[in-house]
């Protein structure tokens, strides 16, 4: 026994001394010609995509320009992603690539010096124009868009047609849907808040309505620390209308078992992105989704369309391996391949290279974009969207009040613009 | 000795030593973890904990009742079962082994598996069986998820403290048991007499270690609740990690919060000393 | 010890009804902790159709795909490979360092020794929580952040402590008198320690390695804190995503990466079980 321990013991040093041995020597190793590629991407599912993708960029980049590409992906979770990147930036360890979000991150990136200039970049020529706008900062294009969003709630089509009902535009008109679906004992809105950031998308597309129709200066005097969500308390209309008809235990259901509850015609309506257009097509193929702006008062023009463009790739300008970068960079929109990555992973086409057919769902809501009522994503702190999130599932449990919520946001935004200013 | 202490005391310091000092200072100053310069701000960031952040009280105060209610029923559960193990003769290592099973894993996947007894099994047996009322959101109602994280916490702890109890069970001369059966005293007068204070010093060992590990709590909250809904069931752990990581990173502010459930830890562990230094007096 | 108990409430029937009693009590705490574990590994083998409709019972039939499913979604063998480095090198890192200090504190006298001997022991005061805000800035200052060998050397730091302590009482009762003659044989001090004396703190090592190997593969603060690629990530932190991704809906899924999560710490249990209860038994009474 003992010899058998002290053996154990034995092997474990030298596992141990190896282990120590090949992570440095992996770390020194640097053959000539050969360029190194940091890539940061909060796409942790889209690993093997990626992974696959860059490989074809490799061997390009090898028999173009006999450059030896080696891609070191990191992928963390999306939770964690930008507390890991912000610390990276910031201490002066900057991927050559990395994800950001392109409505909440580009101003403070671009101030804090982080972004590189775009501009003459080929594949810039190719963007659409309304997403070309979204990645521009200052009159430049700062980042290269990813995932492009056209969105509102979703809902059930066979059971709006069913019932001949149309997307209601005013709080009335969904207030009648709302009584004709129970009616007929279907549950209006399918309610998924175990993951906090899901209740608070009801409130960026109230607020993002209210804001945009009622009161443009809001975010505007936020920042200036004179507004208060006071001002726009009827966001609320909407949110309790659909707190009080939603489905049971939202707090056992999370994005997924929405989706399949949602795809199981569980509830006509889910206030959702048509980001969960692929794990709803999983579990019900056959599925209709239609996409529409979410009523938030009895003004139809206040029932808008959100668009934003949310990860998008960017380059440090400390990359020691600039050219590379961004031969990558436009790769991603490369006119024979980048069609079929989009497509793939079931983004929006973002560029004339995109030849694909775009869903169903996505040309519903680009009609209410051509007929003007859509409003660009409001860039509100992030810290602001953490406590939303947090705050309504606790006004759900009664746990907090309006006034308790209103107060709460208030504070989160001054203290946010407290802590970027120092 | 310096050669053979040497090693030791390089990784203690500076993932150990290093981080608590660290702590201390950046609580005091305005730092948020990416900007390069920060400011001095005296103890401004403990008054604000302490009087001006509902949030991080009301997680301070869960966490409080949460160690209340384990310190009390862990240590109960467990020496009921050391006893009750203990009294059987073939059984008692099948017992043993199944009682200490949810010990070897972690609470995260312990707490997982409760998910699904809550949200799936109970339902379930409520719906066909008479059983209804066990048809509630155990995890999602402030009022039952507590005594869900209590379950849980409970299922994964008391096994450890029974193996203490156990031991100290084992460590009571047997004669003094005989002695007091002969002198007539029934199996319960017997325990209450001679078996308890006798097996004391693991008692108090039970209480600190519970007291030490339920203050610490992260795992089973995490994956049962998340602290949530909302911030229902946020313990403090939860709390120091929201406001460094989330929200506006604000290290210096976390780290005073930090401070404070170091104070709390340690004066109970040095309570926990002096109560252990007069005991050893005594025998 | 208990079977005179045993013996005297077999002797009476009032005793025996007790007793009775008693099992049956045992028989249904027994029941209630294992019911997750049960519930797990039996729901584990069967469809989500199946798991909706009964939920009790037997599988129908086994459903192993769930397991090669989930074996290639949370890369079991890339998983439990990182977390077998990180215990590893935490483990002979605690173990080497902590000896040869413990060794060494114990047997020399002076103020420098107590006071290292002091600063040791009071680091099991900090909680962790206190600490990791700051470790996480220390780790990406030295560049550690996000590998697993980096966190296998944090865990050293944060274990050796105990590990010190442990050894510094159990060297007491070595006697002297081997180091004495060794040292007249002309033996250095190193082959003095790692010859004559590590063999000798075999149980003590048993306990330590015990209790830490325990602690590391059931974290999963720290590793969430310092792992940041999911190629790097433990048994733990590969559950805990798949679960963010499938939450409370693909539960054949989620069981079997829970199963699949718990089976080594499971197996080593039920082998070791005799050296872990007396282990933890120990640490906890001298800890």
């Amino acid at each position: 026994m003992k010899k058998v321990l002290s053996l154990t013991f034995g092997l474990l040093i030298i596992v141990f001394m190896l282990t120590v041995i090949t992570g440095f020597d992996r770390k020194t190793q640097a053959p000539a010609r050969q360029a190194e590629l940091k890539v940061f991407m909060s796409f942790p599912r889209f690993r093997d995509q990626f992974e696959r993708y860059f490989n074809q960029f490799k061997a390009k980049e090898k028999a173009e320009k006999n450059i030896d590409v080696t891609i070191k992906l990191e992928m963390p979770n999306p939770d964690q992603a930008g507390q890991i990147l912000r610390a990276r930036l910031a201490s002066n360890d900057a991927p050559d690539l990395f994800t950001l979000h392109a409505i909440a991150d580009i101003p403070t990136f671009y101030k804090a010096g982080y972004l590189t200039d775009l501009s003459n970049q080929p594949f810039v020529g190719a963007l659409f124009g309304n997403v070309k706008e979204i990645v521009t900062y200052d009159g430049k294009v700062v980042a290269l868009p990813l995932e492009s969003l056209a969105w509102g709630y979703l809902y059930n089509k066979k059971i709006f047609s069913d019932l001949g009902l149309t997307p209601p535009q005013t709080l009335d008109e969904m207030k009648a849907v709302v009584n004709k679906l129970k009616a007929k004992k279907i549950t209006p809105f399918e309610l998924s808040f175990q993951e906090s950031w899901i209740p608070q998308l009801m409130m960026a597309l109230s607020l993002g309505g209210i804001v945009t129709s009622e009161h443009p200066d809001f975010v505007d005097k936020m920042n200036k620390g004179k507004g208060s969500y006071k001002e726009v308390e009827s966001v609320f209309n909407i949110i309790d209308l659909i707190m009080q008809n939603g489905t049971d235990k939202p707090f056992e259901v999370g994005s997924a078992a929405g989706s399949a509850d949602f795809a199981n015609g569980k509830a006509a309506m889910w206030v959702q992105g048509p980001w969960m257009a692929e794990s709803i097509l999983k579990v019900n193929p056959g599925m209709k989704i239609g996409v529409a702006p979410l009523p938030v008062s009895n003004d139809p023009e206040a029932a808008m369309i959100n668009l934003a463009v949310s990860t998008s790739l960017a380059v440090s300008p400390t990359s020691k391996n600039k050219e590379v970068a961004f031969d990558l960079l436009n790769y991603i929109l490369d006119k024979k391949v980048s069609s079929a990555l989009f497509q793939e992973l079931k983004f929006n086409p973002v560029a004339s290279v995109h030849k694909y057919k775009s869903y169903p769902w996505v040309d519903e809501a680009m009609a209410y974009v051509s007929k003007g009522k859509a409003y660009k994503d409001l860039s509100l702190p992030q810290a602001v969207t953490d406590e939303t999130a947090k705050m309504l599932q606790s006004y759900y449990a009664k746990q907090a009040t309006k006034d308790d919520i209103i107060k709460a946001l208030d504070k989160a935004w001054a203290d946010s613009i407290k802590a970027s200013s120092n | 000795m310096l050669a053979f202490v040497f090693p030791a005391l390089l990784f203690y310091s500076v993932f150990m030593l290093a981080p608590a000092i660290g702590g201390i200072w950046y609580s005091l100053t305005d730092w948020n973890g990416l900007n390069p310069s920060y400011k001095l701000v005296g103890f401004a960031n403990y008054i604000e904990a302490l009087t001006d952040d509902p949030i991080y009280l009301k997680s301070v105060f869960f966490t409080l009742k949460y160690v209340m209610f384990m310190v009390v029923l862990q240590n109960a559960f467990a020496l009921l079962l050391a006893v009750l193990v203990e009294s059987r003769r073939r059984s008692k290592v099948w017992f043993r082994t199944i009682f200490m099973m949810p010990n070897m894993m972690s609470m995260i996947i312990g707490g997982f598996m409760w998910m699904f007894i809550f949200t799936k099994v109970l339902p379930y047996i409520a719906n066909h069986t008479i059983l209804h009322f066990l048809d509630r959101s155990w995890i999602g109602d402030p009022g039952y998820s507590f005594y869900a994280i209590l379950i849980v916490a409970l299922w994964g702890g008391v096994g450890y403290l029974m193996i203490i109890y156990i031991a100290a069970l084992q460590g009571v001369p047997q004669n003094l048991k005989e002695a007091a059966a002969i002198d007539g005293a029934n199996k319960i007068q017997t325990f209450w007499r001679v078996t308890l204070p006798m097996i004391l010093p693991a008692v108090t060992i039970g209480i600190f270690v519970t007291l030490n590990s339920s203050f610490k709590v992260f795992d089973v909250v995490y994956a049962l609740t998340g602290g949530g809904p909302g911030r229902a069931t946020q313990v403090i752990a939860l709390n120091i990690l929201e406001e460094a990581f989330y929200r506006n990173n604000r290290y210096g502010y976390a780290s005073a919060k930090a401070m404070i459930l170091f104070v709390i830890v340690c004066l109970i562990t040095l309570v926990q000393l002096r109560l252990m230094k007069i005991r050893e007096v005594e025998v | 010890m208990s079977s005179e108990s045993t013996n005297a409430i077999g002797a009476n029937p009032r005793g025996r009804v007790g007793s009775g009693l008693i099992f049956l009590a045992l028989v249904v705490v027994a029941a209630f902790t294992l019911l997750p574990i049960a519930m797990s590994l039996l729901n584990s083998l069967k469809t989500d159709g199946e798991i909706l409709n009964n939920i009790l019972s037997i599988p129908a039939h086994f459903e192993f795909s769930n397991y090669i499913n989930t074996f290639r979604k949370i890369k079991f063998m890339r998983s439990l490979w990182n977390t077998v480095v990180v215990a590893t090198v935490g483990l002979t890192g605690i173990i080497l360092f902590g000896s040869m200090a413990g060794y060494k504190l114990s047997r020399t006298r002076g103020k420098l020794s107590e006071f290292l001997f002091g600063l040791f022991v009071m680091s099991m005061l900090i909680p962790f929580h206190s600490i990791m805000i700051t470790l996480t800035k220390i780790a990406r200052d030295l560049n550690i952040q996000g590998h697993i060998i980096g966190l296998g050397l944090i865990y050293i730091g944060l274990g050796v402590p105990m590990a010190i302590f442990l050894y510094h009482g159990f060297v007491k009762s070595i006697p002297r008198e081997l180091e004495e003659a060794a040292v007249i044989d002309g033996c250095g001090e190193f082959k003095l320690f790692f010859t004559i004396i590590f063999p000798l703190l075999l149980p003590v090592t048993a306990t330590i390695a015990i209790l830490n190997t325990l602690w590391m593969w059931n974290d999963f603060l720290l590793p969430l804190l310092m792992l940041t690629d999911s190629d790097q990530y433990t048994l733990l932190l590969s559950t805990n995503m798949l679960f963010g991704e499938y939450g409370n809906n693909d539960w054949s899924a989620i069981l079997a990466a829970l199963v699949m999560a718990m089976l080594p710490a499971m197996a080593l249990y039920l082998l070791l079980q005799k050296y872990i209860t007396k282990g933890i038994a120990e640490g906890a009474i001298k800890g």
